[in-house]
């Protein structure tokens, strides 16, 4: 007898449909699963048959022959297990013919008949041909984030197999648990002293402008960088879905709700592979940490310890807000719109700060400003020096604003930038520049003057100006930008010498 | 053909002998003259150690003493021993003399009063600017400024020097062969202070940058001058080697005091709590020269920017603050610094790197 379910698997970020036939025939027992599956694939006959067992399910005698179509597509992943058992049975004549009609299954199961999540649940759900999916109760919540479809949540085979056999009704969904507000992370009102590094921060949070902090060890780049999270708004139902759908195919932990509602922020170890960071991998493509970082923050710390050939490979992301990863299996489009945040010592010595005090030789200097190549550092808007704290503002000192207030007015500015048409400010296009940033005239000679001496090229301009519309966004000038604006943008640019050799 | 070759160009082959220091050469040439000690060197007949002489056999085969001395024609290279026209006049008593001297422009502008400016490469914008300062007051009042033409304080003295209008020349010793531009960076410098005044080794050409060679380079530095002023350096570092050197031969050190909590300052107030003069401008050195001076103190003379720009300016005072530190001492916004901030350095009265801002002036 022959039966046909539906099931999905994933690739890349999205998922494909896949349809499990299952063909139990008169012949020499035996289990063979054609359509090229992998490893993990391959395994699931040895689980669906201690799984049929635990749950006192027969096992076919006979010869069984499984096939993943479409056949050409490689199959990677355990959540075709359940799907596969479903067939078996059906095949078998253990449950009524058109049971399993309409109803798609994805699960990995256990060997005791449990049904388990599996990686990408958003994705196989989205992808399945059936108006109706049975998951795990575990990935429930992720499930039902897509709508439009039923879904069926069940703990164990025994479950599904009553379902179908119509002998229970399928079990409720879980209650969904209460949508705790999101944990706010770390608040910026316990950073002391930093004036100048708080409203850098700031600027790129309002902005989307990717920043780069300088500074000796023990300054405090890495504490604010991880409080740039919490300037950012929610993100939008939108948004939230793609950010949920790669969360949930790289197997991070989701939140209760089971949509990621806050900016994500990564940051991976200098020591990171150029596919780690990008996405990609051999037996399957992953996403990478930049696109686990789609609509919130990439933190590099000690930016110049990366490999200069990774550290290259973000410039298509920074670029077009996607990554295509390419090989012999296939293409992969994985989603990477990211505020880049990277942090550095000056120098190898790290008190390469003030002019006179570094203690490294030339070389050593010139060595270590060749790690970082011009083009990526041509993506950084924003560059601040972050000093070593007096020691008067560590211990007394008034905390500084706390990370609510600074957050409102970052969420004025974004309003702003969308209304304008221009998603964020970083964005805004070249040719409208005179429209949405014009220059007061204190303003325009202030630039003029720049230019004038050499100290300002004309894509530097562009980038100044959109920094200043920014700033003057967070001040509440909507109009023209000042000349303090544009004054600040230029104290905030990142100039080509970042690590600049002493001379 | 040998008799056509002067004895410079036996010379110049003698030098570029492998293990050929100052020493040996003059131990070589104490009794003999360099076209002989060349047809010896290469029999190995100069009585050295074997392994040395076997080594310059070796060598002196492979080189054709006609091209060597037509390379150095071409790039118009002379060669000076001691003793001969064109010998500076301060190294006649030198204790540690060079054997001879590469020369690319005119070495005749040593036989004015000779001052070394000399620095650390990690200078500030201060120093940097106060050695401009001094080698062009210096260069105008008829002073031969010689220094390393290394980055920093080096560079600056002589790009001073050059800038002064009818100024006179200034001459560098560089720790290289001539042809051998190091650093890269300052080409363009080497050659103005080639063609106007002059520039010399005691190493042949194609000498690459080797660490040991700088400092042998600053005792002749120090023997040229007649004055040493010390513009920045740590405690250690090329410039203290420089102001041993002077002592050991009697010169005079000048040092210019700087900001006690600057690195940069760290060995020229040191030098200064050891008892050497002090350098606050040219006249200063002119003083130090026994030259009689005018005196033209320059404290005093430079009016502010005025307004909020001297506000700005006294809490920036003469060591490097950032916008931050600036904006905490004078009590305001970063905003309205900022643009003061942009106005002096516009104007020239600060300088800005990576964030640091430096006064000028």
């Amino acid at each position: 007898m022959l039966a046909t379910i539906e099931s999905a698997v994933v690739f890349g970020v999205e998922g494909r449909p896949v349809t499990v036939e299952v063909h139990v025939s008169n012949g020499l027992p035996g289990f063979t699963v054609v359509g090229l599956p992998d490893t993990a694939c391959r395994e699931s006959r040895d689980r669906v048959r201690s799984a049929l067992l635990s749950s006192s399910l027969p096992w076919p005698q006979k010869k069984t022959t499984v096939n993943l179509a479409p056949s050409g597509v490689r199959k990677q992943g355990a959540g075709l297990d359940l799907a596969i058992a479903v067939g078996v049975l059906a095949a078998n004549g253990d449950l009524p013919p058109d049971a399993a009609a309409g109803v798609g299954f994805v699960g990995e199961l256990g060997l005791d008949g449990s049904v388990r999540a599996v990686p990408g649940t958003i994705a196989l759900v989205d992808a399945v041909r059936a108006p109706c999916v049975v998951v795990a109760t575990a990935a429930a919540p992720e499930a039902m984030v897509i709508g439009g479809r039923a879904i069926r949540p069940v703990r164990s085979l025994a479950d599904v197999v009553a379902a179908l056999r119509g002998e229970a009704p399928w079990p409720e969904p879980p209650p969904l648990p209460p949508t705790a507000p999101p944990d706010p992370g770390p608040d910026l009102a316990d950073v002391r002293g930093q004036r100048v590094a708080r409203f850098a921060l700031e600027v790129a949070a309002a902005g989307g402008h990717h920043l780069l902090m300088v500074g000796p060890p023990g300054a405090g780049k890495t504490m604010l960088a991880t409080r740039l999270p919490g300037l950012l708004p929610d993100l939008g139902d939108r948004e939230a879905l793609e950010v949920t759908r790669v969360h949930s195919v790289a197997g991070l932990r989701l939140p209760a709700g089971g949509l990621v509602r806050r900016p994500p922020f990564r940051s991976p170890h200098h020591g990171s592979s150029g596919p780690a960071l990008v996405g990609g991998g051999s037996s399957w493509l992953r996403p990478g940490e930049a696109s686990m970082a789609h609509h919130g923050v990439l933190f590099l710390d000690e930016l110049a310890e990366f490999a200069p050939s990774v550290l290259d490979a973000l410039r298509q992301p920074l670029e077009e807000g996607s990554i295509r990863v390419c090989r012999a299996s296939g293409t992969a489009t994985f989603p990477a719109r990211f505020l880049l945040v990277a942090a550095t010592n000056p120098c190898p010595c790290g008190d390469g700060g003030p002019p006179g005090a570094c203690r490294c030789s030339d070389r050593a200097r010139a060595r270590y400003g060749r790690r970082l190549s011009g083009p990526l550092l041509d993506r950084f808007d924003l560059r601040v020096d972050v000093g070593r704290p007096a020691s008067g503002e560590l211990l007394g000192g008034d905390p500084g604003e706390p990370s609510a207030a600074v957050a409102a007015r970052v969420a004025g500015v974004r309003a702003l930038a969308a209304e304008r048409g221009t998603g964020t400010n970083a964005a805004i296009p070249v040719g409208r520049l005179d429209e949405l940033a014009p220059l007061s005239a204190g303003a325009a000679a202030v630039v003029a003057g720049a230019l004038r001496a050499g100290s300002l090229t004309a894509r530097g301009l562009h980038r100044v100006r959109r920094v200043a519309r920014t700033i003057a966004d967070l001040a509440g000038r909507a109009e023209a930008v000042g000349e303090e604006d544009i004054c600040l943008a230029l104290q905030l640019r990142a100039d080509p010498e970042v690590l600049g050799a002493a001379a | 053909m040998s008799g056509q070759l002067p004895p410079p160009a036996w010379l110049a082959a003698l030098a570029s002998l492998p293990g050929m220091g100052p020493a040996r050469l003059r131990t070589v040439l104490s009794d003999r003259d360099p076209e002989a000690a060349w047809d010896q060197a290469r029999f190995g007949a100069l009585g050295v150690a074997e392994d040395l002489s076997r080594r310059w056999v070796m060598a002196a085969r492979q080189i054709d003493v006609e091209a060597l001395w037509a390379r150095h024609q071409s790039a118009g290279i002379r060669v000076l021993s001691p003793g001969l026209a064109g010998w500076p006049r301060n190294l006649h008593d030198d204790p540690e003399p060079p054997a001879l001297l590469f020369a690319r422009g005119d070495p005749a502008v040593l036989d004015r009063p000779c001052v070394a400016v000399v620095g650390t490469r990690r200078c500030t914008a201060a120093g940097r600017s106060l050695a401009h300062e001094l080698g062009s007051d210096l260069a105008a009042a008829g002073i031969c400024v010689v220094s390393g033409l290394a980055l920093g304080i080096d560079a600056a003295a002589h790009r001073g020097a050059l800038s002064a209008a009818g100024g006179a020349a200034p001459a560098a010793v560089v720790g290289t062969g001539l042809d051998v531009v190091y650093p890269a960076r300052n080409r363009e410098l080497w050659d103005l202070v080639a063609d106007r005044g002059g520039l010399l080794s005691e190493y042949p050409l194609g000498t690459g940058p080797e660490r040991w060679r700088f400092p042998a380079r600053n005792r002749i530095i120090a023997g040229l001058a007649d004055v040493v002023v010390v513009v920045e350096s740590d405690v250690t570092g090329g410039s203290m080697h420089t102001v041993e050197a002077a002592l050991e031969r009697d010169r005079t050190v000048l040092a210019v005091p700087g900001p006690v909590r600057s690195r940069a300052s760290a060995g020229t107030n040191a030098l200064l709590a050891a008892g050497s003069l002090l350098a606050r401008d040219a006249t200063d050195v002119l003083v130090a020269l026994g030259l009689d001076v005018a005196s033209r103190s320059r404290v005093g003379t430079v009016t502010g920017p005025g307004g909020s720009g001297d506000q700005v300016l006294d809490a920036l005072g003469w060591e490097p603050a950032t916008l931050e530190q600036l904006a905490e001492r004078l009590g305001t916004p970063l905003g309205p610094v900022a643009v003061v901030l942009v106005e002096l350095e516009r104007d020239g009265w600060v300088a800005q790197r990576s964030g640091w801002y430096e006064r000028l002036r």
